[in-house]
């Protein structure tokens, strides 16, 4: 019998695993085939909702349902993380020793923000991307802020380009609301040349914020931040001053990665940014947050690598050969506070363009919040592809694929 | 030490994060070769490096692509 093995059940992996046990259901019907997921988490957290806990109050329970609920029933899956990946002997380990063999692995194991690697940083700051409990604090701090200076600060690199931006927007929204905008003065510090990565987007966000009387310190590098004077410290030599700060951490891979020796010390996984396979190997893949793909790390990223990931295992599986290369397709929601919002989208070859934001794109936002448990299961795939055609190119059994080798002595 | 960043097909978040996640733990005197696509890439290495205080040492046109190398100097020097 053949093993798909999958660590991590997140937006990736759950999404993969679903898509993997559609395709392949009479090979497991058979019992030719299993597929195994691993993850130690009782519930899996839509993460966006972590915008809705910090800087609108909402309950942490709507955006978090049991694993068991959102995986086909013809998946195993073993509540415990895994604790060494063995590429060579192509094996997982966990529960302090115990081996589980693979024909096919894919690691979905996300990022972690960790504020701990800058110092300074956990201590003084608060922020909303490690967890829903991290989004509540944020949210209680903010409740109670009376006046002074809110600085929201980007390290990289991080999940999700636009939650710093939309953060920023939200507490200006927020401050409105309870009359005291006058009082707080709201700083956003960076590391990029604009206000977001992308051109075209600082195109919209950058009036957006000047009107709302915010400023942006760009090509503010952190280095460290004494939380004794309140003060952040930049690699340039610049320093801020701050009341309250919220910090977008600098993100790593998962523990495991790092343990195993796969990702250096940071822990993302070498990853061939079109076959999603792992360097060098032919039967590991790597999705979502977990890549060094330089792609944004976000749920639609995860997705649409999950989804060409399971169709490039089924023809391995079925011996059909065919190779399938993500086009790197991103798509994600940038709310601007008012009920607008404007979407960040384009490929490996397209460039987010500039575009108005809309309270039509901001209810689209809302609608997939709604949606999201839905397309976990795969049931919206057919109408995904009708609207936006695959997110893969296909290659009949050619590789097509490009390697630049990494750090090399000069 | 030559670090290779190949930030080809990034225009979100972009050639930057790349850039300064190598950055950030190369050594003065090391030079990082960044490979991209994004057509922003040269403007904003070179608001980047004025800015850190780090040298362009190359910017070449590729096929396709830009190659920019940088030489790390001392950090805050
Ligand atoms: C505030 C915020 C807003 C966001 N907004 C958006 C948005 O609007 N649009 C968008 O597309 N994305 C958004 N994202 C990003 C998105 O949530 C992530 O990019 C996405 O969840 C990545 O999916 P993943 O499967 O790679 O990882 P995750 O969903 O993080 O899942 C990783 C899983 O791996 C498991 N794991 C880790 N280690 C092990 C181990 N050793 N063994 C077994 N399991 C393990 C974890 O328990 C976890 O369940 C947002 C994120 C945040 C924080």
């Amino acid at each position: 019998m053949k093993r798909v093995v999958i660590i991590g059940a997140g937006t990736g992996g759950i999404i993969l695993a679903n898509a993997l046990s559609k395709k392949l259901k009479a090979e497991m019907k058979g019992g030719r085939l299993e597929i195994v997921v691993f993850d130690g988490s009782e519930s899996h957290v839509y993460q966006p909702g972590n915008i809705d806990i910090a800087f609108r109050g909402a309950d942490p329970k709507i955006f978090r349902r049991p694993i068991t609920q959102l995986l086909s029933r013809e998946v195993r899956l073993f509540k415990r993380p895994v604790s060494r990946i063995e590429l060579d002997n192509r094996a997982v380990i966990y529960d302090s020793g115990l081996k589980m063999d693979y024909d096919y692995l894919v690691v979905a194991t996300g990022s972690v923000a960790a504020p701990e690697t800058i110092p300074g940083l956990a201590e003084a700051s608060l922020n909303f991307h490690r967890s829903q409990e991290d989004a509540r604090r944020v949210w209680e701090a903010l409740s109670t802020f009376r006046r002074g200076r809110i600085v929201v600060l980007t390290a990289l690199p991080h999940k999700c380009p636009p939650s710093p931006v939309e953060a920023v927007f939200l507490i200006d929204e927020l401050m409105r609301k309870k009359g005291i905008r006058d009082e707080v003065e709201i700083a956003y510090a960076t590391p990029y040349t604009r206000a977001y990565p992308a051109h075209g987007i600082a195109d919209v966000v950058e009036p957006e914020m000047e009107k709302r009387g915010i400023t942006t310190y760009t090509l503010f590098n952190i280095d460290y931040v004494d939380p004794s004077t309140k003060k952040i410290y930049s690699l340039e030599r610049e320093e801020l001053a701050y009341d309250l700060l919220i910090a977008i951490p600098p993100h790593r891979g998962a523990e495991v990665v790092i343990n195993s020796g796969i990702g250096g010390e940071e822990g993302w996984i070498p990853t061939d940014k079109r076959t999603l396979k792992i360097r060098g190997l032919d039967d590991a893949y790597a999705i979502g947050d977990a890549t060094d793909i330089p792609i944004s790390k976000s749920g639609v990223v995860a997705h649409l690598e999950a989804i060409t990931t399971a169709e490039s295992i089924a023809s391995q599986i079925h011996g059909m050969g065919k190779v399938y290369l993500y086009n790197g397709r991103i798509n994600c929601p940038l709310e601007m506070g008012g009920r607008r919002a404007v979407f960040v989208s384009g490929t490996y070859t397209r460039q987010p363009e500039r575009q108005n934001p809309s309270i039509a794109k901001y209810l689209m936002k809302r609608l997939f919040n709604r949606l999201y448990w839905t397309m976990l299961s795969g049931a919206l795939e057919p109408i995904f592809n009708i609207y936006l055609g695959p997110p893969y190119d296909v290659n009949e059994g050619a590789e097509g694929v490009e390697e630049v080798s990494r750090d090399r002595p000069v | 030490m030559r670090h290779v960043v190949d930030a080809r097909g990034s225009f979100c978040p972009g050639p930057i994060t790349e850039l300064i996640k190598t950055y950030r733990k190369a050594q003065p005197g090391d030079e990082i070769e960044l490979l991209a696509t994004d057509p922003a890439a040269k403007s904003d290495v070179a608001a980047w490096a004025a800015k850190s205080k780090n040298e362009v040492v190359e910017v070449k046109e590729e096929q396709g692509y830009i190659r920019i190398v940088i030489r790390v100097t001392p950090k805050g020097g």
